[in-house]
């Protein structure tokens, strides 16, 4: 596959919010790339500059400092004074409250961007049906807009943005609003609608698994830094930040020191309170370097009989099962630490049982211990 | 980077014309108090000798006097029978209480001069309907009510200004929380002593900010101190400086040391109000729970509360408006009879409607109410964007300019635009112009207000979606913000073309001959003691109001959100 250029590019986005004293820095520096044609999720905690990032692509907000480029054309460079406005940049956007006009119906909202270009009333008439047809609103065309349901009202966002055949698509918490089941719908639905028009789209959400099932990439963010960015399962496998490991699903955290390593990805020897565990060291951890093993309670499995030939085990004793249908989610105690672990629901389980877990060594990763960035404000594992 | 796009444009455009309609007369006003002479006049100098004229002329006391007399005496009035009517509308069961709300806003509808003008007819003490009546049932030798008194003046005034009470009241006891008061009943005390404990006590802040509102129209009334007032020898201070400027010659410095002076008390006002109700809207109410108010049951009582609201009713609405009707169809006024009726005739309305100056004052009247209106909102919808939506600095000051003229009497705003288009070289003295800035400047107030109201209501991304659709900031204030914006624009338009339309105080230093309004010709025939007349232009006055209201409720529903 041919190289993919770049469709956005930020460069160490600087941004201030408020006045004097109440000044808040919310970007610190944030720099990304975003591919041509990807679905590329900002995902991070409230507060953490995700929106504000989007916001600054869109125009919206006026950063101050750093730059960015739409296709290749910078639309903003905070040393060079250049600023495209809003209504200049190639952009469709979706907002939250989905922003849909309560005085014109879904085919004014939808030609919106065609009529203050005065394009011709052929045209338009042609092109709005095209793209209701795209999120399937055709034949809604009349309807007002304040008699649409959630679904529909973002469906008409959707096609607001699309009908201007944008070069980049942004997406801010679109999927906040609606209830649960619809939300799993409109994610497959996103995801398959970006699939067809290979439209290069920036989608914010602070829900990780929206940002697992629907991304390309996703950019970790907190505190305004960006943390980590990668493809959804490699995130989730091998992150390589503790606050990816903590904030992308559950984990356990096991502290210890490194005491052998063998390079980048081989496996790796740690000293922890529960004995020596082999692990796969994050990239730059160094021998004798305080560290934490990073492993997800699906990755445990569980026995009843001490494995035998196998290294990484523990022993330790059930404390909580619960069962969820799909698996028991139980809390070990090992030593003074409680260990999430997920197991199979053919593996009954019962607190008060002994157990032995196996902590495949494979997903055991390490990261460097003294990596805190947003950690405080994460409960870890309980 | 463009740096003079449409939106700068209109932006700054808007910003300098605000400042020069609120900031301009403010100036001119102080600047001209304090020369010797009109501006253009040689030899004029700077002096205080206008203010010492002022302050030490003997009569000023009484004139202080007279003022704050007169503001607090409307103050209590209009509260007791404001309130009274809000209580017994928002809170009680009882009758007719629907019709009330109606009956309560009728006078609001009237303009000053009319009811004024209604009030001499039935409580003069030659001629008025009630005194004669009273005179002849009880064989009485002198009339037992007179108008041309300080509490005369006090009872007119107030029966024109109660539906303002009864409006900021109705609110007040919609939004009260009334589980405050079920607290009280249910620990044990009686519905007389929750209302006096609980009720009132919460009331009075906003009791309180209502009466200062009233007292600021009280001491800037206009057409009560005119034509009741002057002929009974009572000063206050917007009468002193019509006659100040009506004298011949002209004492124009005499009249901006009065004005500055009667400035100095509304602003004071102003800002008092100001502070209360910020701290108000910090603290109360807005908790966008829908409280649903509790209505008392009066047993028995109702029948009594009801009859005293149609007494009220019958004095402040039926009796003003009868005694309208009944003097526009007869040849001479007269206490009705029956050889009176049998004289009824269509004469007064012929008259008004073939006289000569009545045609241009329609016109003037409907063009500058409607085109007021129109300005205003328009006006006041930019400015509202700019101190709603964004961060500009400076933007507080510019929502305190746009604020500024309701602390303006009209009278005193009329003797600012005397000095300005007297100064300038703008030539629009004496024409429809002049009178047209004057209505802007001095209805921006309500304009900012419901325009900002509204404003902050329009989620700022229904915006955004616009820009990022590609609209520019013009293409998006119209299409968009405007139409979201209709409701309280015509609210807002309804209210000043309403108010325009009666607008008698400032008019009447501005005006000239081919710029004569219908206010000010109800006032140029009732001088002229065709009484009979006035009251056949005061009728069509009404009617067209009436209209106006209806059609503007029409359009706006139609603009507007259909829902």
């Amino acid at each position: 596959m041919a190289e993919k250029r770049d469709m956005v590019q930020i460069d160490s986005l600087e941004k201030y919010f408020g006045e004097d004293k109440e000044r808040v820095h919310v970007l610190k520096g944030v720099s990304l790339n975003i591919p041509e044609g990807s679905l590329y999720t900002f995902l991070g905690p409230s507060g953490c500059g995700k929106t504000t990032t989007l916001r600054c692509v869109a125009g919206l907000e006026r950063p101050d400092g750093g730059r960015i480029s739409i296709g290749g054309h910078t639309v903003f460079a905070f040393g060079e004074r250049v600023y495209v406005p809003t209504n200049k940049r190639p952009i469709g956007m979706v907002f939250q409250s989905y922003a849909i006009w309560p005085h014109m119906t879904v085919s004014e909202n939808v030609a919106y961007p065609l009529t203050i270009q005065r394009r011709s009333k052929d045209e338009i008439r042609r092109r709005v049906g095209d793209v209701l047809k795209v999120v399937g609103l055709d034949g809604l065309e009349d309807r007002p807009a304040p008699k649409l349901s959630g679904g529909q009202q973002q469906r008409v966002a959707f096609a607001r943005a699309l009908i201007n055949e944008p070069k980049v698509m942004l997406l801010d918490e679109p999927l906040s609003n609606l209830d649960a089941r619809l939300r799993v719908q409109m994610r497959s639905e996103i995801k398959s609608l970006q699939r067809r028009t290979s439209i290069t789209t920036i989608f914010v959400t602070h829900d990780q698994a929206e940002a697992l099932a629907i991304s390309d990439q996703i950019a970790v963010m907190h505190g305004g830094k960006l943390i980590e960015v990668g493809a959804p399962h490699q995130l989730y496998a091998r992150p390589t930040r503790r606050f990816t490991a903590t904030f992308l699903g559950l984990t356990n955290l096991i502290e210890g020191k490194v005491v052998e390593l063998d390079g980048d990805s081989k496996p790796g020897k740690i000293q922890t309170k529960k004995g020596l565990l082999t692990f796969i060291p994050a990239p730059g951890l160094k021998k004798d370097q305080a560290a934490v093993i990073s492993i997800r309670p699906e990755n445990i499995p569980l026995h009843k009989e001490k494995p035998q030939g196998l290294e990484n085990v523990l022993e330790g004793t059930i404390k909580e099962a619960i069962f969820m249908g799909d698996a028991y989610q139980c809390k070990v105690a090992v030593g003074d630490d409680l260990l999430a672990v997920h197991t199979h629901p053919f593996n009954a389980v019962s607190p008060g049982e002994k157990v032995y877990l196996y902590l495949d060594p494979g997903s055991c990763n390490g990261l460097p211990a003294d990596d805190t960035e947003g950690i405080d404000e994460t409960m870890l594992g309980d | 980077m463009r740096r003079f796009n449409s939106q700068t444009l209109i932006l700054i455009g808007a910003t300098l014309f605000v400042l020069y309609l609120a900031g301009v007369p403010l100036l001119m006003l102080l600047y001209g108090s304090i020369r010797s002479a009109p501006i253009g006049e040689p030899g004029a100098t700077f002096t205080i000798q206008n203010y010492v004229k002022a302050y030490f002329d003997k009569e000023f006391y009484f004139l202080f006097l007279n003022s704050i007399y007169y503001g607090v005496g409307t103050c209590i009035v209009t509260s007791l029978i404001g309130t009274y009517l809000a209580w017994v509308s928002e809170r009680t069961n009882t009758p007719f209480k629907k019709l009330f709300v109606v009956m309560a806003l009728i006078p609001f509808i009237i303009p000053g001069i009319l009811s004024t003008i209604s009030w001499i007819l039935l409580l003069s003490p030659k001629i008025g309907l009630i005194n004669l009546v009273i005179k002849e049932l009880l064989g009485l030798e002198s009339a037992p009510f007179n108008i041309y008194s300080m509490w005369g003046m006090i009872w007119a005034e107030s029966i024109h200004l109660y539906p303002l009470v009864f409006l900021l009241m109705s609110a007040a006891f919609r939004n009260m929380d009334t589980s405050l008061e079920e607290a009280a009943l249910t620990a044990g005390s009686s519905t007389f002593t929750t209302f006096r404990r609980v009720t009132l006590p919460l009331m009075r802040p906003a009791m309180f900010s209502v009466l200062l509102v009233i007292f600021i129209r009280g001491i800037e009334a206009f057409e009560v101190p005119a034509l009741v007032g002057v002929p009974a020898k009572i000063s206050v201070f917007t009468t002193k400086i019509f006659l100040a400027i009506h004298q011949f010659p002209s004492d124009f410095g005499l009249a901006g040391a009065y004005a500055v002076t009667l400035l100095l008390i509304s602003t004071t006002g102003v800002l008092i109000y100001g502070r209360i109700t910020r701290r108000e809207d910090r603290y109360a109410t807005v908790t966008g729970k829908g409280y649903r108010p509790r209505v008392i049951d009066l047993g028995g009582w109702k029948y009594v509360t009801c009859a005293i609201s149609f007494l009220i009713f019958l004095l402040a609405v039926i009796l003003p408006v009868f005694v309208l009707l009944w003097s526009s169809f007869i040849p001479y006024y007269g206490v009705p009879s029956r050889e009176l009726m049998g004289k009824m005739t269509w004469a007064n309305f012929h008259y008004i409607l073939n006289y000569p100056l009545a045609l241009t004052a329609f016109k003037n009247s409907f063009y500058l109410s409607v085109g007021s209106a129109t300005v205003v909102m328009l006006l006041t919808s930019v400015i509202a964007w700019i101190t709603v939506k964004t961060k500009l600095p400076g933007r507080a000051l510019l929502d305190n300019m746009t604020f500024i003229p309701i602390a303006m009497p009209g009278i005193v705003l009329g003797v600012s635009l005397i000095w300005v288009y007297l100064t300038l070289p703008i030539p629009i003295y004496g024409t429809i112009w002049v009178l047209l800035l004057a209505y802007i400047t001095k209805f921006m107030p309500y304009g900012i207000r419901a325009a900002s109201a509204s404003m902050i209501q329009i989620n700022k991304e229904l915006e955004e979606a616009s820009l990022t659709a590609g609209g520019t900031w013009f293409q998006t204030f119209r299409k968009v913000i405007l139409p979201l914006l209709m409701p309280g624009f015509t609210a807002g338009w309804i209210y000043i073309s309403i108010i325009a339309l009666r607008e008698l105080s400032t008019s009447i230093l501005l005006y000239s001959y081919n710029s004569t309004v219908l206010s000010i010709m109800a006032f140029d025939l009732w001088e002229g003691g065709q009484y009979t007349y006035v009251c056949a232009l005061g009728v069509l006055m009404v009617l067209l109001l009436l209209v106006m209201a209806f059609i503007a409720r029409k359009l706006g529903a139609k603009i507007g959100i259909a829902e």
